[in-house]
């Protein structure tokens, strides 16, 4: 670690942050920094509290305590809308798209929202080459450009997976977190997505929950362990499954 | 182009036609128009963002009320247009779609209905006691002045301002569908957390969404204030808000223009059969009833459903049963009217006295120009007779019409599961 990266403001900060749901403290005061372009995993036993960390990052409810800040900036207890304007996008561990919609349209609602044009009411959509030319890149980057007529709630799982990824995209934040992005996929599948999520996150912030520990040591610099609602450790993938401390409270179970 | 064709045949109808018609069927045109713009707005909530509202009589009568006002202002002598007037039902639907829908879009589904309900029943117990805004329980008066020498005297004026109106504010709501708004209000249908999570306010957006069109029915409160030159509190009734419910379901929520249908078909049912008998609301209500049981889309939906494969369609082998299935049809209407009026009949007001008189024995009664016998056997197998054939036939007709769309459906996965290069050879 040079002295110029840890000098370098992160573009993710969290500063003891804690989350109770009633008498339940699920979130036992976190602290966790993620540098600018890095791609960084969180992994940890089921009901560890990685799902409720990235809730509480995306706004989705706010920390019961602590700070979280984007870049310098708090964006705790702000509203998803306005952490997304101020850059950082979220998928969705189960797939929360628009199913009624063509996949096109998935994309493009994200791509009117970077343009500023949230609530345009007076122009045609379909003049829009702009918008609409970026959606079809969009739509190109996730492997889906054939299917850009179909309606989202027909494509398959793993083509839903993948747009799910660039909805993510399109709001154009550099700061991107994705909730268990291969989830219920095939191996193959599995590597598809690796591929896919590492040309997309080129040159943006990238903070992901992980299960399968093959994806993690291919795709990320770091990984973070959080166990009953706190971090174990930080490191690299190597150092992480050398760790003993990790070994006891998560990896050697599936080792075993 | 085949669209753009039938809309302008159906344009030049509406042009041409109604100078020959008699006052009563220019009037029931008028209504229909209205209806038709207001089920438009009402749709734009459930089939565009899927809200469903209850208490859209409240935007409908404002605008309704406001135009009264400007046109009362006018008749003391303001210097604006007459047939601007709906401008005011536009402003003041909008005004109150923001403050109503900034409450009413904080919840979705059933909370967003019942706070719609309830701000509509708002209206209608407070209006009666608000004398200056809505003139008490009388309501409020006013003359359609003079324009431009445009006398607005006659009916058939009326209709072509009401026409003018309805298709400006109907085309403007369907290229709202065509704007960014307008598919980020899909959006919002489908699913409002992932809206927000991608950089919108979807609070904001819904109450726009609502603002707009509480602002449309407004617009048709207006064009019923500018036809009646009267409205009062009843315009805020539940019966109000929820004929645009019916309407709107039985034209068809899921087609851009199927309201249309719904409300003309209720507007003209309701002119035609109200004077025929007293049962007609019952008969709305089966008519919505057999309407969601078994062509959930509505009118419209029906007829884009048909639109849609017209290609595929072998008329030679459809319309043998379909015309089965209307014999069916009428044969079942013939009994459940005959039912329904005897009933009527026999428990309305007048034939207990009759049986008084009688003393206690039955009394033969009239319908339909003939005379029957309570107590005799013909009277109560005729009805059963007839739902009876009638129902066989349906069934039949509905086993050759469904065999017919199986047997298309089975083509068309036939032919989209076929690989190219051996569809290439074959």
């Amino acid at each position: 670690m040079s002295a110029a990266t840890t000098m370098e403001e992160p573009a993710l900060r969290l500063a003891s942050v804690t989350k109770s749901f009633g008498p339940i403290e699920v979130i036992q005061g976190v602290d966790l920094d993620i540098r600018p372009g890095e791609r960084h995993a969180v992994i940890g036993p089921n009901g560890a509290g990685k799902s409720t960390l990235f809730n509480l990052i995306s706004g989705m409810f706010p920390p019961s305590s602590g700070d979280i800040r984007l870049n310098g900036r708090s964006i705790a207890g702000l509203s998803p809308y306005r952490i997304n304007r101020a850059g950082l996008a979220r998928s969705f561990q189960i797939t929360n798209i628009f199913h009624r919609l063509s996949v096109f349209e998935n994309l493009r609602i994200g791509v009117l929202a970077r343009h500023g044009v949230r609530y345009g009411l007076f122009r045609s959509i379909a003049r829009m080459r702009r918008v609409n030319e970026e959606t079809a890149d969009v739509l190109e980057r996730v492997g889906l450009a054939a299917r850009g007529a179909d309606l989202a709630g027909d494509l398959t799982y793993s083509e839903q997976r993948a747009l799910e990824i660039g909805m993510t995209l399109t709001t154009g934040a550099d700061v991107i977190l994705l909730d268990e992005p291969t989830a219920g996929m095939s191996r193959e599948e599995t590597a598809e997505a690796v591929a896919l999520i590492r040309s997309v996150t080129q040159g943006k912030t990238l903070l992901m929950v992980e299960h399968d520990m093959s994806v993690v040591f291919s795709l990320c610099d770091r990984v973070s362990v959080l166990v009953y609602g706190s971090i174990l450790a930080t490191d690299t993938p190597e150092c992480i499954s050398a760790n003993r401390d990790v070994q006891e409270a998560y990896l050697g179970k599936e080792a075993s | 182009m085949r669209n753009i064709s039938i809309l302008v045949a159906i344009l030049a109808l509406a042009i041409a036609v109604p100078p020959f018609l008699g006052i009563a069927w220019q009037n029931a045109l008028v209504n229909v128009l209205i209806a038709s713009l207001f089920a438009l707005a009402f749709n734009l909530l459930i089939g565009q963002a899927g809200l469903l509202s209850f208490g859209h009589a409240a935007y409908f009568g404002i605008g309704a009320f406001a135009a009264l006002h400007l046109m009362i202002a006018i008749e003391d002598g303001l210097a604006f247009p007459t047939p601007l007037v709906p401008l005011a039902g536009a402003a003041a639907g909008l005004l109150v779609g923001i403050v109503a829908g900034y409450f009413a879009t904080m919840r979705s589904g059933v909370y967003f209905a019942l706070v719609t309900l309830a701000i509509a029943e708002l209206f209608h117990s407070l209006a009666p006691h608000l004398q200056g805004l809505f003139g008490g329980e009388s309501g409020v008066s006013s003359m359609r002045m003079p324009w431009q020498g445009i006398i607005f005297g006659s009916l058939i004026e009326v209709y072509y301002l009401t026409l003018g109106w309805v298709l400006t504010c109907g085309l403007a709501l369907w290229a709202y569908t065509r704007t960014p708004f307008g598919r980020l209000t899909l959006a919002l249908r489908d699913n409002e957390q992932r809206v927000q999570f991608l950089g919108y306010n979807a609070h904001a957006a819904k109450v726009i969404v609502f603002a707009v069109s509480a602002m449309a029915s407004g617009v048709a409160g207006a064009l019923l204030a500018i036809s009646n030159e009267t409205a009062n509190y009843s315009l805020f009734a539940t019966d109000v808000s929820a004929q645009v419910v019916l309407q709107t379901f039985v034209g068809g929520s899921t087609v851009f223009f199927g309201p249309v249908f719904g409300a003309a078909a209720f507007t003209l049912f309701a002119f035609l059969v109200s004077d025929l008998t007293r049962s007609w609301v019952f008969y709305q209500g089966l008519i919505f009833v057999l309407v969601m049981l078994y062509a959930p889309t509505g009118i419209g939906g029906v007829i884009a459903y048909h639109a849609r494969h017209r290609r595929q369609l072998d008329w030679s082998r459809l319309a043998g049963p379909y015309a089965l299935a209307l014999v069916g049809g009428l044969l079942v209407a013939a009994g459940v009217v005959y039912l329904t009026e005897t009933v009527a009949v026999l428990f309305g007001e007048g034939y207990a006295v009759r049986m008084r008189d009688a003393g206690g024995s039955l009394p033969r009664y009239d319908l339909f120009g003939v005379s029957w016998d309570p107590a005799g056997i013909l009277t109560w197998l005729l009805p059963l007779i007839l739902i009876g054939a009638g129902g066989a036939v349906l069934v039949r007709a509905r086993r050759s019409i469904a065999g017919f769309w199986n047997r298309m459906g089975r083509t068309e996965a036939l032919a989209a599961a076929t690989p190219e290069p051996a569809g290439g050879t074959a």
